[in-house]
């Protein structure tokens, strides 16, 4: 499959499928708040549909609990290539608050372990902290997503002065 | 409803849409976003670890120095930590479009030199909270410099010689 073609093709209007791994519903609001007309991102072509085997983009909330997460992977092994993954929220990004306990995987990071062992491949993974995330910073998601923004964070070090 | 009834709406209230990436974002005065730390203000003591909720915030040793690293991606938000801050070295900002290809990018990092025990050389804290210390309460120099263990040792010796019970042990 010719993955590097299969990329540049989703220039087209993206299509998304909403995937809540046990978010809080926070998050899930947000998303649906972006869809409304006060944000309205089907002025960019963005559309909300039904099935995993319909999406371009998988809107991935939730810190990955233990009982959704073979729900999870059966809906990402669904999607057609390339996969491209906007995770949103801290509890997707980090795990949030729940990111050491024992009955969630802790967030993205840990099931994406998980999806390698079983074969899943994700091509595009972009990762939107936030709790919940606002609708702008969803939108501004998509945009890094499909290289239409530069990424405004960086890695940053910085040496204190001594006492 | 019908069709016309609902033109009349649509025109009456007009457009609602925010031009989101043209316009400016709907930011209220109540908003908080990312943290930033400043190293310069920073002491290094970890009152903001102990308070986070998530996590987000670590402090501990490395090859470096002491760490205290920010990892906005587990982040809630809540701003306890720059309530907290002794040094009010931590700020809330309105920092909201922080979506990163890679985890990397979300981790932030301030490097504090170490304080070493002037006896036995163990690690005490940051050098910077122990010069925050030393200026705001009337502790001596030399016990300052010692880890709690070396600095119970000599309380302990003074107490014994006080007594006439001889040196004991160091």
């Amino acid at each position: 499959m010719d993955l590097v073609r299969a990329l540049k093709a989703i220039r087209r209007s993206i299509w998304v499928y909403h995937l809540n791994s046990g978010s809080c519903n926070a998050c899930d609001i947000e998303v649906l708040d972006a869809l409304t007309p006060y944000f309205d991102v089907e002025r960019f072509g963005i559309k909300l549909v039904g099935s995993p085997r319909h999406a371009d983009v998988v809107l991935f909330t939730g810190p990955v609990t233990r009982e959704s997460l073979p729900k999870v992977v059966r809906a990402l092994k669904a999607m057609p290539r390339p996969r491209l993954l906007l995770v949103l929220g801290s509890c997707g990004v980090g795990g949030g608050i729940w990111w050491d306990t024992y009955a969630t995987t802790g967030g993205f990071s840990k099931l994406e372990e998980i999806l390698r062992e079983q074969g899943v491949e994700v091509d595009r993974v972009v990762y939107v902290p936030g709790c919940p995330v606002r609708p702008e910073a969803i939108i501004y998601g998509v945009l890094v997503l499909l290289g239409l923004a530069e990424q405004k964070v960086r890695e940053v070090e910085v040496h204190a002065p001594g006492g | 409803m019908s069709l016309v009834k609902i033109l009349e709406i649509a025109l009456r209230t007009g457009r609602v849409t925010r031009r989101y990436p043209v316009e400016e974002p709907l930011l209220t005065s109540e908003f908080r976003g990312s943290i930033e730390v400043d190293p310069s203000k920073c002491w290094g003591c970890g009152a903001c670890t102990k308070v986070c909720p998530p996590n987000a915030l670590t402090l501990a040793p490395s090859g470096k120095g002491l760490v205290l690293e920010y990892f906005v991606g587990r982040c809630v938000f809540c701003g306890m930590c720059a309530e907290v801050c002794p040094a009010k070295a931590i700020t809330v900002t309105k920092k909201f479009e922080l979506a990163s290809a890679n985890l990397r990018d979300l981790r932030s990092r301030v490097v504090h030199e170490v304080a070493r025990c002037s006896f036995c050389g163990a690690p005490i804290a940051a050098e910077a909270e122990l010069g925050a210390v030393v200026k705001a309460t009337p502790v001596a120099e030399e016990y300052a410099t010692l880890c709690p263990r070396c600095r119970k040792g000599r309380f302990a010796r003074s107490v014994a010689l006080r007594m006439g019970v001889g040196g004991g042990p160091s």
